[in-house]
Protein backbone atom coordinates (compact mmCIF):
# COMPACT_ATOMS: atom_id res chain seq x y z
CA UNK A 1 0.00 0.00 0.00
CA UNK A 2 1.28 3.44 -0.86
CA UNK A 3 0.90 6.42 1.38
CA UNK A 4 0.28 9.93 0.14
CA UNK A 5 3.04 12.46 0.58
CA UNK A 6 5.74 9.86 1.07
CA UNK A 7 7.90 7.80 -1.17
CA UNK A 8 8.00 5.00 1.38
CA UNK A 9 5.95 1.91 0.65
CA UNK A 10 4.71 -0.03 3.59
CA UNK A 11 2.80 -3.30 3.68
CA UNK A 12 0.13 -4.21 6.22
CA UNK A 13 2.40 -6.94 7.62
CA UNK A 14 5.24 -4.50 8.09
CA UNK A 15 2.93 -2.08 9.82
CA UNK A 16 1.70 -4.70 12.21
CA UNK A 17 5.23 -5.72 13.11
CA UNK A 18 6.30 -2.13 13.49
CA UNK A 19 3.39 -1.28 15.79
CA UNK A 20 3.79 -4.37 17.94
CA UNK A 21 7.49 -3.64 18.32
CA UNK A 22 6.84 -0.03 19.27
CA UNK A 23 4.08 -0.84 21.77
CA UNK A 24 6.22 -3.41 23.54
CA UNK A 25 9.34 -1.30 23.55
CA UNK A 26 7.74 2.00 24.49
CA UNK A 27 4.88 0.97 26.81
CA UNK A 28 5.52 -2.67 27.71
CA UNK A 29 2.31 -3.67 25.91
CA UNK A 30 2.79 -7.28 24.85
CA UNK A 31 1.63 -8.74 21.52
CA UNK A 32 -0.90 -10.96 23.33
CA UNK A 33 -3.03 -7.85 23.96
CA UNK A 34 -3.33 -7.37 20.21
CA UNK A 35 -3.54 -10.97 19.07
CA UNK A 36 -7.35 -11.40 19.41
CA UNK A 37 -7.64 -8.63 16.80
CA UNK A 38 -6.25 -7.67 13.44
CA UNK A 39 -4.62 -4.45 12.25
CA UNK A 40 -5.99 -2.65 9.21
CA UNK A 41 -3.98 -0.06 7.34
CA UNK A 42 -5.98 2.87 5.95
CA UNK A 43 -4.94 6.00 4.05
CA UNK A 44 -2.37 8.45 5.42
CA UNK A 45 -0.71 5.76 7.53
CA UNK A 46 -3.70 5.35 9.83
CA UNK A 47 -3.82 1.97 11.53
CA UNK A 48 -7.01 0.47 12.95
CA UNK A 49 -7.35 -2.42 15.38
CA UNK A 50 -10.50 -4.39 14.73
CA UNK A 51 -12.11 -7.82 14.68
CA UNK A 52 -10.30 -10.66 12.90
CA UNK A 53 -13.45 -11.75 11.13
CA UNK A 54 -14.76 -9.02 8.84
CA UNK A 55 -17.26 -9.95 6.14
CA UNK A 56 -16.34 -9.00 2.62
CA UNK A 57 -18.93 -6.36 1.83
CA UNK A 58 -19.21 -2.90 0.30
CA UNK A 59 -19.76 0.36 2.17
CA UNK A 60 -17.63 -0.38 5.19
CA UNK A 61 -16.97 2.98 6.83
CA UNK A 62 -14.67 1.96 9.68
CA UNK A 63 -13.20 -1.23 11.08
CA UNK A 64 -12.42 -1.20 14.80
CA UNK A 65 -10.67 1.82 16.30
CA UNK A 66 -7.85 4.07 15.18
CA UNK A 67 -4.88 2.98 17.31
CA UNK A 68 -1.95 4.71 15.64
CA UNK A 69 -0.59 6.70 12.75
CA UNK A 70 2.54 5.51 11.04
CA UNK A 71 4.40 8.18 9.15
CA UNK A 72 7.92 6.98 9.54
CA UNK A 73 7.56 7.01 13.31
CA UNK A 74 4.61 5.50 15.20
CA UNK A 75 2.15 7.87 16.86
CA UNK A 76 -0.19 6.05 19.25
CA UNK A 77 -3.77 7.28 19.66
CA UNK A 78 -5.62 8.27 22.80
CA UNK A 79 -8.12 5.49 21.99
CA UNK A 80 -5.44 2.88 22.28
CA UNK A 81 -3.86 4.27 25.44
CA UNK A 82 -7.29 4.49 27.08
CA UNK A 83 -8.18 0.90 26.19
CA UNK A 84 -4.85 -0.67 27.12
CA UNK A 85 -3.70 1.92 29.62
CA UNK A 86 -4.09 -0.36 32.61
CA UNK A 87 -1.45 -2.68 31.11
CA UNK A 88 1.06 0.07 30.37
CA UNK A 89 4.29 -0.56 32.27
CA UNK A 90 6.55 2.25 31.17
CA UNK A 91 6.42 5.83 29.98
CA UNK A 92 3.24 6.51 31.92
CA UNK A 93 2.99 9.82 33.74
CA UNK A 94 1.30 9.70 37.14
CA UNK A 95 -0.43 13.08 37.29
CA UNK A 96 -1.33 15.29 40.22
CA UNK A 97 -4.96 16.35 40.44
CA UNK A 98 -4.48 19.83 38.96
CA UNK A 99 -2.37 18.42 36.14
CA UNK A 100 -5.07 15.88 35.33
CA UNK A 101 -7.73 18.61 35.23
CA UNK A 102 -5.53 20.69 32.92
CA UNK A 103 -4.83 17.73 30.66
CA UNK A 104 -8.50 16.72 30.34
CA UNK A 105 -9.30 20.32 29.33
CA UNK A 106 -6.76 20.11 26.53
CA UNK A 107 -3.85 22.02 28.06
CA UNK A 108 -0.18 21.10 27.93
CA UNK A 109 1.30 19.98 31.22
CA UNK A 110 4.67 20.81 32.80
CA UNK A 111 6.03 17.93 34.88
CA UNK A 112 7.92 17.99 38.17
CA UNK A 113 11.43 16.48 38.23
CA UNK A 114 10.21 13.52 40.29
CA UNK A 115 7.59 12.70 37.65
CA UNK A 116 10.19 12.83 34.92
CA UNK A 117 12.61 10.43 36.56
CA UNK A 118 11.61 7.25 34.71
CA UNK A 119 10.34 8.80 31.47
CA UNK A 120 12.00 9.10 28.10
CA UNK A 121 11.05 11.79 25.58
CA UNK A 122 8.37 10.68 23.12
CA UNK A 123 4.73 9.64 23.45
CA UNK A 124 3.52 9.00 26.98
CA UNK A 125 0.37 7.76 28.66
CA UNK A 126 -1.21 10.31 30.98
CA UNK A 127 -2.66 8.59 34.01
CA UNK A 128 -4.47 9.77 37.13
CA UNK A 129 -5.24 7.52 40.07
CA UNK A 130 -4.58 4.46 37.89
CA UNK A 131 -7.13 5.71 35.29
CA UNK A 132 -5.68 6.14 31.78
CA UNK A 133 -6.60 9.60 30.45
CA UNK A 134 -4.94 9.71 27.06
CA UNK A 135 -1.87 10.41 25.02
CA UNK A 136 0.71 13.16 25.41
CA UNK A 137 4.06 13.97 23.83
CA UNK A 138 6.93 14.55 26.25
CA UNK A 139 9.78 16.83 25.34
CA UNK A 140 12.08 18.92 27.54
CA UNK A 141 10.07 18.33 30.70
CA UNK A 142 6.69 19.33 29.28
CA UNK A 143 3.88 17.24 27.83
CA UNK A 144 2.14 18.44 24.73
CA UNK A 145 -1.56 17.57 24.80
CA UNK A 146 -2.59 15.00 22.17
CA UNK A 147 -6.25 14.64 23.14
CA UNK A 148 -8.53 15.10 20.14
CA UNK A 149 -10.57 18.30 20.60
CA UNK A 150 -13.90 16.47 20.75
CA UNK A 151 -12.70 14.41 23.71
CA UNK A 152 -11.65 17.35 25.90
CA UNK A 153 -13.77 18.10 28.94
CA UNK A 154 -13.63 20.54 31.87
CA UNK A 155 -13.84 17.96 34.66
CA UNK A 156 -15.42 18.74 38.01
CA UNK A 157 -15.21 15.34 39.69
CA UNK A 158 -11.97 13.46 39.61
CA UNK B 1 -38.45 21.41 29.66
CA UNK B 2 -41.23 19.47 31.32
CA UNK B 3 -44.74 19.78 30.04
CA UNK B 4 -47.95 19.83 32.00
CA UNK B 5 -50.34 16.92 31.91
CA UNK B 6 -53.10 19.33 30.78
CA UNK B 7 -51.24 20.22 27.60
CA UNK B 8 -51.08 16.64 26.33
CA UNK B 9 -53.06 16.71 23.06
CA UNK B 10 -56.59 15.28 23.34
CA UNK B 11 -56.20 12.85 20.41
CA UNK B 12 -53.09 11.45 22.11
CA UNK B 13 -55.02 10.86 25.35
CA UNK B 14 -57.91 9.34 23.47
CA UNK B 15 -55.57 6.93 21.73
CA UNK B 16 -53.50 5.69 24.63
CA UNK B 17 -55.44 6.16 27.86
CA UNK B 18 -57.69 3.17 27.09
CA UNK B 19 -54.56 0.98 26.77
CA UNK B 20 -53.13 1.62 30.23
CA UNK B 21 -54.06 0.28 33.65
CA UNK B 22 -53.95 3.66 35.36
CA UNK B 23 -54.69 6.66 33.19
CA UNK B 24 -53.82 9.29 35.79
CA UNK B 25 -50.53 7.70 36.72
CA UNK B 26 -49.69 7.39 33.01
CA UNK B 27 -50.44 11.03 32.19
CA UNK B 28 -48.73 12.27 35.34
CA UNK B 29 -45.59 10.29 34.55
CA UNK B 30 -45.39 11.82 31.06
CA UNK B 31 -45.07 15.30 32.50
CA UNK B 32 -42.30 14.34 34.91
CA UNK B 33 -38.74 14.70 33.67
CA UNK B 34 -37.00 11.41 32.95
CA UNK B 35 -34.39 10.42 35.55
CA UNK B 36 -30.90 10.32 34.09
CA UNK B 37 -29.12 7.01 33.99
CA UNK B 38 -25.84 5.49 32.96
CA UNK B 39 -24.39 2.08 32.32
CA UNK B 40 -21.04 0.79 33.51
CA UNK B 41 -18.79 0.17 30.53
CA UNK B 42 -17.37 -3.18 31.60
CA UNK B 43 -14.73 -2.94 28.86
CA UNK B 44 -13.06 -0.26 30.97
CA UNK B 45 -14.31 -0.48 34.52
CA UNK B 46 -16.49 -2.23 37.10
CA UNK B 47 -19.59 -1.24 39.03
CA UNK B 48 -17.68 -1.57 42.32
CA UNK B 49 -15.02 0.86 41.14
CA UNK B 50 -17.47 3.41 39.79
CA UNK B 51 -19.77 3.24 42.85
CA UNK B 52 -16.83 3.82 45.12
CA UNK B 53 -15.60 6.82 43.14
CA UNK B 54 -19.04 8.42 42.93
CA UNK B 55 -19.46 7.94 46.69
CA UNK B 56 -16.17 9.80 47.03
CA UNK B 57 -17.55 12.66 44.91
CA UNK B 58 -20.68 12.80 47.06
CA UNK B 59 -22.85 12.07 43.99
CA UNK B 60 -25.73 9.78 44.85
CA UNK B 61 -26.38 6.72 42.70
CA UNK B 62 -29.45 4.50 42.78
CA UNK B 63 -29.21 0.89 41.68
CA UNK B 64 -31.64 -0.60 39.16
CA UNK B 65 -33.37 -3.84 40.21
CA UNK B 66 -33.21 -5.46 36.78
CA UNK B 67 -29.67 -4.61 35.64
CA UNK B 68 -26.64 -4.76 37.87
CA UNK B 69 -24.59 -2.48 35.62
CA UNK B 70 -27.18 0.32 35.40
CA UNK B 71 -27.41 3.28 37.76
CA UNK B 72 -29.81 6.19 38.06
CA UNK B 73 -28.00 9.43 38.77
CA UNK B 74 -29.94 12.64 39.00
CA UNK B 75 -26.92 14.88 39.35
CA UNK B 76 -26.43 16.58 35.96
CA UNK B 77 -22.80 17.04 36.93
CA UNK B 78 -22.13 13.33 36.32
CA UNK B 79 -21.32 14.37 32.75
CA UNK B 80 -18.28 16.22 34.15
CA UNK B 81 -16.87 13.22 35.97
CA UNK B 82 -13.59 11.52 35.23
CA UNK B 83 -15.56 8.33 34.54
CA UNK B 84 -17.59 9.98 31.79
CA UNK B 85 -14.40 11.39 30.31
CA UNK B 86 -12.56 8.05 30.25
CA UNK B 87 -15.58 6.07 29.05
CA UNK B 88 -15.85 4.05 32.26
CA UNK B 89 -19.55 4.97 32.19
CA UNK B 90 -21.93 5.50 29.27
CA UNK B 91 -24.94 7.80 29.60
CA UNK B 92 -27.95 5.83 28.44
CA UNK B 93 -31.62 5.86 29.14
CA UNK B 94 -32.71 2.79 31.12
CA UNK B 95 -35.16 1.28 28.62
CA UNK B 96 -32.56 1.66 25.89
CA UNK B 97 -30.49 -0.95 27.74
CA UNK B 98 -33.14 -3.63 27.25
CA UNK B 99 -32.60 -4.95 23.69
CA UNK B 100 -29.03 -6.21 24.29
CA UNK B 101 -30.10 -7.61 27.68
CA UNK B 102 -32.67 -9.87 26.01
CA UNK B 103 -29.85 -11.71 24.23
CA UNK B 104 -27.13 -11.45 26.85
CA UNK B 105 -26.89 -15.25 27.17
CA UNK B 106 -25.89 -15.72 23.53
CA UNK B 107 -23.65 -12.66 23.17
CA UNK B 108 -20.46 -13.95 24.83
CA UNK B 109 -20.17 -16.77 22.27
CA UNK B 110 -21.64 -14.94 19.29
CA UNK B 111 -19.59 -14.85 16.13
CA UNK B 112 -21.40 -12.20 14.11
CA UNK B 113 -24.00 -9.72 15.40
CA UNK B 114 -25.86 -7.03 13.46
CA UNK B 115 -27.07 -3.75 14.90
CA UNK B 116 -29.15 -2.73 11.90
CA UNK B 117 -30.13 0.82 12.94
CA UNK B 118 -27.17 1.57 15.16
CA UNK B 119 -26.49 5.30 15.40
CA UNK B 120 -25.64 6.91 17.79
CA UNK B 121 -24.59 3.59 19.27
CA UNK B 122 -26.15 3.07 22.70
CA UNK B 123 -27.00 -0.53 21.87
CA UNK B 124 -23.77 -1.16 19.93
CA UNK B 125 -21.59 -0.01 22.82
CA UNK B 126 -23.54 -2.24 25.17
CA UNK B 127 -23.30 -5.21 22.79
CA UNK B 128 -19.54 -4.75 22.62
CA UNK B 129 -19.35 -4.82 26.42
CA UNK B 130 -21.58 -7.88 26.73
CA UNK B 131 -19.43 -9.63 24.09
CA UNK B 132 -16.26 -8.73 25.97
CA UNK B 133 -14.92 -7.09 22.78
CA UNK B 134 -14.86 -10.47 20.98
CA UNK B 135 -16.66 -11.69 17.88
CA UNK B 136 -17.79 -9.12 15.30
CA UNK B 137 -20.54 -6.52 15.47
CA UNK B 138 -21.70 -4.88 12.27
CA UNK B 139 -23.04 -1.48 13.31
CA UNK B 140 -25.05 -0.11 10.42
CA UNK B 141 -26.96 3.11 9.90
CA UNK B 142 -28.36 4.81 6.82
CA UNK B 143 -27.62 8.30 8.07
CA UNK B 144 -24.14 9.57 7.28
CA UNK B 145 -24.38 12.42 9.79
CA UNK B 146 -25.38 10.08 12.62
CA UNK B 147 -22.46 7.76 11.82
CA UNK B 148 -20.15 10.45 13.22
CA UNK B 149 -21.76 10.20 16.63
CA UNK B 150 -21.68 6.41 16.40
CA UNK B 151 -17.96 6.50 15.70
CA UNK B 152 -17.33 8.88 18.57
CA UNK B 153 -19.22 6.66 21.01
CA UNK B 154 -17.49 3.48 19.90
CA UNK B 155 -14.16 5.21 20.47
CA UNK B 156 -15.30 6.42 23.85
CA UNK B 157 -16.07 2.94 25.15
CA UNK B 158 -13.13 1.25 23.38
CA UNK B 159 -15.21 -1.10 21.23
CA UNK B 160 -12.67 -2.99 19.13
CA UNK B 161 -14.98 -5.69 17.78
CA UNK B 162 -17.03 -3.38 15.55
CA UNK B 163 -17.38 -2.66 11.86
CA UNK B 164 -19.38 0.43 10.87
CA UNK B 165 -21.35 0.29 7.65
CA UNK B 166 -23.31 3.19 6.22
CA UNK B 167 -26.21 1.96 4.12
CA UNK B 168 -29.92 1.41 3.87
CA UNK B 169 -30.52 -1.86 5.68
CA UNK B 170 -32.89 -2.84 2.89
CA UNK B 171 -29.90 -2.99 0.54
CA UNK B 172 -27.82 -5.16 2.86
CA UNK B 173 -26.26 -8.23 1.19
CA UNK B 174 -27.34 -11.71 2.30
CA UNK B 175 -25.60 -12.79 5.48
CA UNK B 176 -26.02 -15.11 8.46
CA UNK B 177 -26.04 -13.36 11.81
CA UNK B 178 -26.26 -15.09 15.18
CA UNK B 179 -28.18 -12.10 16.49
CA UNK B 180 -29.80 -9.03 14.96
CA UNK B 181 -31.00 -5.89 16.72
CA UNK B 182 -33.53 -3.71 14.94
CA UNK B 183 -33.96 -0.61 17.08
CA UNK B 184 -36.27 0.94 14.56
CA UNK B 185 -36.74 4.59 13.63
CA UNK B 186 -40.09 5.48 15.21
CA UNK B 187 -42.41 8.29 16.24
CA UNK B 188 -40.63 8.33 19.62
CA UNK B 189 -43.76 8.96 21.69
CA UNK B 190 -42.12 7.13 24.56
CA UNK B 191 -39.35 9.74 24.81
CA UNK B 192 -41.78 12.53 25.70
CA UNK B 193 -40.38 12.67 29.22
CA UNK B 194 -37.05 13.95 27.97
CA UNK B 195 -38.27 15.62 24.83
CA UNK B 196 -41.61 17.38 25.18
CA UNK B 197 -41.25 18.67 21.61
CA UNK B 198 -42.48 15.27 20.42
CA UNK B 199 -45.96 16.73 20.94
CA UNK B 200 -45.24 19.70 18.64
CA UNK B 201 -45.29 17.50 15.58
CA UNK B 202 -47.29 14.57 16.89
CA UNK B 203 -50.20 13.28 14.88
CA UNK B 204 -51.87 9.90 14.68
CA UNK B 205 -51.14 9.93 10.95
CA UNK B 206 -47.40 10.39 11.46
CA UNK B 207 -47.09 6.86 12.76
CA UNK B 208 -48.17 5.37 9.43
CA UNK B 209 -45.04 6.60 7.69
CA UNK B 210 -42.86 4.89 10.26
CA UNK B 211 -44.92 1.71 10.21
CA UNK B 212 -44.26 1.20 6.51
CA UNK B 213 -40.48 1.37 6.99
CA UNK B 214 -40.57 -0.75 10.15
CA UNK B 215 -42.39 -3.57 8.40
CA UNK B 216 -39.64 -3.71 5.81
CA UNK B 217 -36.87 -3.50 8.40
CA UNK B 218 -38.21 -6.27 10.61
CA UNK B 219 -38.56 -8.69 7.68
CA UNK B 220 -35.11 -7.81 6.38
CA UNK B 221 -33.63 -8.25 9.87
CA UNK B 222 -35.22 -11.68 10.09
CA UNK B 223 -33.90 -12.68 6.66
CA UNK B 224 -30.40 -11.76 7.81
CA UNK B 225 -30.56 -14.24 10.71
CA UNK B 226 -28.80 -17.58 10.58
CA UNK B 227 -31.06 -20.55 11.35
CA UNK B 228 -31.34 -20.69 15.14
CA UNK B 229 -30.50 -16.98 15.38
CA UNK B 230 -32.34 -14.41 17.49
CA UNK B 231 -33.62 -10.95 16.57
CA UNK B 232 -34.79 -8.21 18.91
CA UNK B 233 -37.17 -5.64 17.47
CA UNK B 234 -37.68 -2.52 19.57
CA UNK B 235 -39.19 0.95 19.44
CA UNK B 236 -39.61 3.78 21.92
CA UNK B 237 -43.17 4.48 20.93
CA UNK B 238 -46.69 3.57 22.06
CA UNK B 239 -48.35 3.30 18.65
CA UNK B 240 -49.65 -0.24 17.96
CA UNK B 241 -49.13 0.46 14.25
CA UNK B 242 -45.37 0.61 14.93
CA UNK B 243 -45.28 -2.27 17.39
CA UNK B 244 -47.75 -5.16 17.40
CA UNK B 245 -48.80 -4.52 13.80
CA UNK B 246 -45.16 -4.68 12.67
CA UNK B 247 -44.55 -7.98 14.43
CA UNK B 248 -47.86 -9.26 13.06
CA UNK B 249 -46.67 -8.42 9.56
CA UNK B 250 -43.45 -10.39 10.10
CA UNK B 251 -45.40 -13.44 11.30
CA UNK B 252 -47.61 -13.23 8.22
CA UNK B 253 -44.82 -12.94 5.69
CA UNK B 254 -42.29 -15.30 7.37
CA UNK B 255 -44.08 -18.37 8.73
CA UNK B 256 -40.83 -19.71 10.22
CA UNK B 257 -40.60 -16.70 12.58
CA UNK B 258 -41.41 -17.59 16.19
CA UNK B 259 -41.67 -15.26 19.15
CA UNK B 260 -40.05 -15.98 22.48
CA UNK B 261 -41.51 -14.88 25.79
CA UNK B 262 -39.73 -11.99 27.51
CA UNK B 263 -39.18 -11.79 31.24
CA UNK B 264 -36.61 -9.67 33.00
CA UNK B 265 -36.33 -10.12 36.74
CA UNK B 266 -37.25 -6.93 38.57
CA UNK B 267 -38.76 -5.13 35.56
CA UNK B 268 -42.51 -4.65 35.28
CA UNK B 269 -43.58 -5.38 31.72
CA UNK B 270 -47.13 -5.25 30.32
CA UNK B 271 -49.08 -7.20 27.77
CA UNK B 272 -49.40 -6.13 24.18
CA UNK B 273 -52.38 -4.60 22.43
CA UNK B 274 -54.38 -7.53 21.05
CA UNK B 275 -56.46 -5.70 18.48
CA UNK B 276 -56.41 -2.23 17.01
CA UNK B 277 -58.47 -0.32 14.52
CA UNK B 278 -60.79 -3.27 14.10
CA UNK B 279 -58.02 -5.73 13.32
CA UNK B 280 -57.00 -8.64 15.53
CA UNK B 281 -53.27 -9.40 15.82
CA UNK B 282 -51.79 -12.91 15.63
CA UNK B 283 -51.92 -14.35 19.19
CA UNK B 284 -48.17 -15.06 18.89
CA UNK B 285 -47.59 -11.27 19.10
CA UNK B 286 -48.71 -11.45 22.75
CA UNK B 287 -45.25 -12.73 23.66
CA UNK B 288 -43.90 -9.25 22.95
CA UNK B 289 -43.97 -6.71 25.81
CA UNK B 290 -44.74 -3.06 26.41
CA UNK B 291 -43.07 -0.95 29.04
CA UNK B 292 -45.23 1.92 30.21
CA UNK B 293 -43.49 4.97 31.72
CA UNK B 294 -45.35 4.92 35.03
CA UNK B 295 -44.47 1.32 35.90
CA UNK B 296 -40.71 1.55 36.27
CA UNK B 297 -40.21 5.34 36.07
CA UNK B 298 -38.64 5.10 32.59
CA UNK B 299 -39.44 6.09 29.03
CA UNK B 300 -41.98 4.05 27.06
CA UNK B 301 -40.75 1.02 25.10
CA UNK B 302 -41.77 -2.00 23.07
CA UNK B 303 -39.79 -5.23 22.67
CA UNK B 304 -40.23 -8.38 20.63
CA UNK B 305 -37.80 -11.32 20.67
CA UNK B 306 -37.91 -13.37 17.48
CA UNK B 307 -36.32 -16.73 16.85
CA UNK B 308 -35.58 -18.28 13.45
C1 LIG C 1 -34.03 4.76 17.14
S1 LIG C 1 -32.65 5.23 16.19
C2 LIG C 1 -31.43 4.07 16.68
C3 LIG C 1 -30.80 4.33 18.01
C4 LIG C 1 -29.61 3.44 18.29
N1 LIG C 1 -29.96 2.03 18.12
C5 LIG C 1 -29.03 3.65 19.67
O1 LIG C 1 -29.36 2.87 20.57
O2 LIG C 1 -28.25 4.59 19.87
C6 LIG C 1 -33.07 4.68 14.57
C7 LIG C 1 -31.95 4.78 13.55
O3 LIG C 1 -32.35 4.10 12.36
C8 LIG C 1 -31.72 4.70 11.26
N2 LIG C 1 -32.42 4.25 10.05
C9 LIG C 1 -33.60 4.68 9.56
N3 LIG C 1 -33.93 4.01 8.44
C10 LIG C 1 -32.93 3.12 8.20
C11 LIG C 1 -32.66 2.15 7.16
N4 LIG C 1 -33.52 1.98 6.17
N5 LIG C 1 -31.52 1.44 7.23
C12 LIG C 1 -30.64 1.64 8.24
N6 LIG C 1 -30.84 2.54 9.24
C13 LIG C 1 -31.95 3.27 9.22
C14 LIG C 1 -31.80 6.18 11.60
O4 LIG C 1 -30.81 6.91 10.90
C15 LIG C 1 -31.59 6.18 13.10
O5 LIG C 1 -30.24 6.44 13.42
Amino acid sequence: MRRKGSSETISPQDVSGKILGYMEERFGLGPELFSPYRMYLASKGRVYLGPRNVPDMPKIATIGLLIARVNGAVKPSTNLLQIMGKHVEKNAVELEKQQALDFAKGQDVRLAPAQLATLRDGYVLMRYNAEPLGCGFLRLGAVKNMLPKAKRLPLRFI
Amino acid sequence: MTGQAESIPAPFRARYCPLVDDENAFLASLSRLLPKAFRINTLKSTREDVSERFAGYGIGLATVPWYEDAFVCDNPEAGFSLEHFTGAIYMQELVSMLPPLLIRDILPGARMVLDGCAAPGSKTTQLAALMGNRGTIIANDVSYSRIRALKFNLEKVGALNTVITNRDLMAFPDMDFDAVIIDAPCSAEGTIRKNWEVFDTWSARGVQTYARVQKQLIVKGFDLLAPGGTMVYSTCTFAPEENEAVVDELLKSRPDAKLEPIAIDGLKTSGTVESWDGAEFDPETRKAVRIWPHHNDTGGFFLAKVKK
